[in-house]
């Protein structure tokens, strides 16, 4: 008996026996995802030595590697397609600032949580802002799909704006455009004090998790990496990540409590389980509003492609030479770029310079598109306009008709008919073209399809809409150009 | 009237008409032969200035327009010569995109501003003259060639010419298209309408000529 309790006791004291699913013992790996793009202080890229990556998590995943007789293998998968991958098998676990949300819990597994963070605000410097109740009726930036979203959403009254990139959440503070912040304290204590006019406001609030995910049919893995977690937090060796990171605060010795070992099974604290359940209708109604976005923007962005790619066909053929010159100059600058490296530039690049006028996220985009497709379109023309005979001006010319009137009564409405096919090709490419707008923070179709998938996990039922949507959209353009195309072809029958 | 005094135009070492001297006299119909390549179409471009000459002089009534000027006086001149004179092309070069009716009233109404309705009316009158009044509404790609030379003939005539240059008004056209197009020719030479006329057909020539050019010569 005596024997029995001492046996019990020493096991007790004894580095806990963590046995992983037999699958991944014998492979000897464990593939963790996270994203390194504006991934401070998880894992990112470290600038001193850009071969290395370097974050809290890479040594946390080192330290897990020891414990758990493995080695980690990190993929790089963007942030907002964590879960999907994670369940499409291209890696065996999430570790990356994952937070458990309603949204998430239906979908995958998570172990106990390996950090307990709060949220903090933030704002212009020199600001009295303090709480959240201070930003009633403005425009708050957080990261898309993170804690910080979510408390937004419940917080009555308030603009959200969503990035995909903590490094830009604080960019529009300090020109102006947003009010103020909210990210998870680790981010904001990272990114904020590199934005100059940014300040910390009010003291960091609430309780949330950071934990790692793995697929919902492998309890197995759950529970290892568990055995882990407590493993590290018994050594000490969490606790020596986080102080190096600075990152450590009384508020992790809950880490330790009992609770947290069932604590995220099931439901989420603070959050009403209802939510959890995928609303058609309202769902629909984002998605009809992010198809007007859509249109909006493309339909807008072709008018000033069409505008400015005729003006720079005309000045491209008919200009004086050095205007001939800028016009081959933009053209061939707008189309030897990428769209996205122009929006990007047009939004926040030009955002930087104080002097100019601050574009919405919906101007950059309209602008942003336009301009480019104008690049395109001046190419049509052109072509269009020098596919009309040269007798036709040279009519023209012998009954006395002055240039400009050659250009719009006899050679437009004849290139018009030639430029109809490809310019409708260009609209129509356009109009997909647009969901790019996205990485300027609008959010049009793409991106509340992008956004509800992720959130729910539909990605089949919500895709098919999504392509429903924009075929509604176009078929019918095609059908209306057609129809035009034909209208203009009855001197041809 | 219009005359050519030692006219020459190059192409690379090729000299065409090598001096030639010609008065276009008002009220006749001048008709130019020659073999192919001979230069009847350039010459005939040359007298309303769609093409450029290298040597001599184009005159028209006080108008001189000699070689070699600027581009912007040769342009002004070269205008004022189109005023007088109007072209049929040997293609028609009918605008495909308007009605034979808006391609008759097209020039008066946008270049000479005429107010529409007055040129309407003289556009079909002037379709009426070479027959062609029934198929105002239609659009060119549904006319013969006959047709469309007849229209393009009453187009050239909307702007009031003084001359009417014709390039090879017949040499695409089956006999009986033809025949129309020399009746319209044929009137208007009656009514002592000035006209040039290139072609390679001497049948032709004979028939229509108050006086023959011929480049081969």
């Amino acid at each position: 008996m005596k024997c029995l309790v001492a046996m019990l006791a020493g096991a007790v004291l004894l580095p806990a026996q963590i046995e992983l699913p037999a699958r991944y013992r014998t492979a000897g790996v464990l593939r963790w995802a996270s994203d390194a793009e504006g991934g401070a202080p998880f894992v990112y890229v470290d600038p001193a030595d850009p071969q290395h990556e370097i974050g809290f998590e890479v040594e946390l995943a080192a330290e897990l590697a020891a414990v758990l007789g493995v080695r980690m293998v990190r993929t790089q998968t963007p942030w907002e397609h964590l879960v999907e991958g994670l369940n499409r098998g291209d890696f065996d676990l999430v570790m990356n600032g994952f937070e458990p949300t309603t949204d998430r819990l239906p979908q995958v597994r998570f172990t106990r949580p390996y950090y307990i963070f709060q949220q903090q605000l933030a704002a212009m410097a020199g600001s009295t802002t303090a709480t959240l109740a201070d930003c009633t009726g403005r425009r708050v930036g957080c990261l898309g799909g993170s804690a910080s979203n979510l408390v937004l959403k419940q917080q009555p009254g308030i603009e959200t704006v969503v990035y995909e990139d903590p490094s830009k959440i604080y960019v529009e503070i300090a020109d102006g455009r947003n009010f103020a912040a909210l990210a998870d304290l680790p981010i904001a204590m990272f990114y904020a004090p590199q934005h100059p006019g940014v300040q910390l406001a009010g003291p960091p609030f609430g309780e949330f998790f950071y934990a790692i995910a793995v697929r919902k049919d492998e309890p197995e893995l759950q529970r290892a990496l568990d055995a882990g977690i407590v493993q590290l937090l018994r050594d000490g060796a969490l606790e020596r990540v986080y102080r190096k990171w600075g990152m450590w605060s009384a508020v992790e010795d809950r880490l330790r409590e009992d609770r947290m070992a069932s604590l995220l099974q099931g439901t989420v604290p603070g959050e009403s389980a209802a939510a959890a359940t995928f609303a058609w209708r309202p769902s629909l109604e984002r998605m009809l509003a992010g198809a007007a976005v859509t249109a909006g923007i493309s339909v807008a962005a072709f008018l000033v492609a069409i505008v400015l790619g005729l003006l720079l066909a005309l000045t491209r053929l008919y200009g004086p030479r050095p205007l001939q010159w800028l016009a081959v100059a933009y053209i061939e600058t707008f189309r030897g770029t990428p769209v996205l490296v122009q929006l990007l530039f047009l939004y926040y690049g030009l955002g930087q310079i104080p002097s100019l006028p601050k574009l919405e996220a919906w101007q950059a985009g309209i602008l942003g598109l336009g301009l480019n497709y104008a690049a395109y379109e001046a190419e049509v023309y052109r072509g269009a306009i020098q596919g009309i005979p040269r007798g036709q001006v040279e009519a023209a010319l012998a009954l006395s008709l002055s240039g400009p009137l050659t250009l719009r009564f006899v050679v437009l409405p004849q290139a018009l008919r030639l430029a109809l096919p490809a310019s409708t090709n260009d609209f129509i490419a356009l109009f997909k073209d647009s969901s790019i707008v996205m990485v300027i923070t609008v959010v049009e179709l793409s991106k509340q399809y992008n956004m509800l998938a992720s959130a729910s996990g539909r990605h089949i039922a919500l895709g098919l809409v999504t392509c429903a949507l924009y075929l509604a959209m176009s078929l019918p353009l095609a059908f209306c150009a057609r129809r035009f195309e034909r209208a203009l072809e009855r001197d041809r029958r | 009237m219009i005359q050519v005094r030692g006219l020459e135009k190059r192409f690379g070492d090729r000299c065409l008409f090598a001096g030639l001297d010609l008065d276009f006299a008002v009220g006749r119909t001048t008709v130019i032969t020659g073999r192919s390549g001979a230069g009847k179409s350039t010459l005939l471009r040359i007298l309303n200035q769609l093409e450029r000459h290298d040597a001599g002089v184009v005159r028209s009534d006080g108008l001189e327009i000699p070689a070699g000027l600027p581009h912007g006086e040769w342009k002004r001149r070269a205008a004022r010569l189109r005023r007088r004179t109007g072209m049929v092309f040997q293609g028609y070069q009918l605008f495909p995109h308007l009605s034979v009716l808006a391609n008759v009233t097209l020039a008066p109404i946008r270049g000479k501003r005429v107010p529409a309705a007055d040129a309407r009316a003289q556009a079909l009158q002037l379709l009426e003259s070479v027959g062609m009044a029934a198929v105002a509404d239609r659009y060119p790609a549904r006319l013969s060639g006959g047709e469309s030379q007849r229209v393009a003939i009453a187009r050239a005539l909307a702007m009031e010419p003084e001359v009417l240059l014709l390039d090879e008004p017949t040499s695409a056209l089956d006999p009986a298209s033809a025949r129309d197009v020399v009746g319209v020719i044929q009137r208007l030479r009656a009514r002592g309408f000035t006209q040039v006329l290139v072609t390679h057909q001497h049948e032709l020539a004979q028939q229509l000529a108050d006086q023959l050019v011929d480049l081969d010569r």
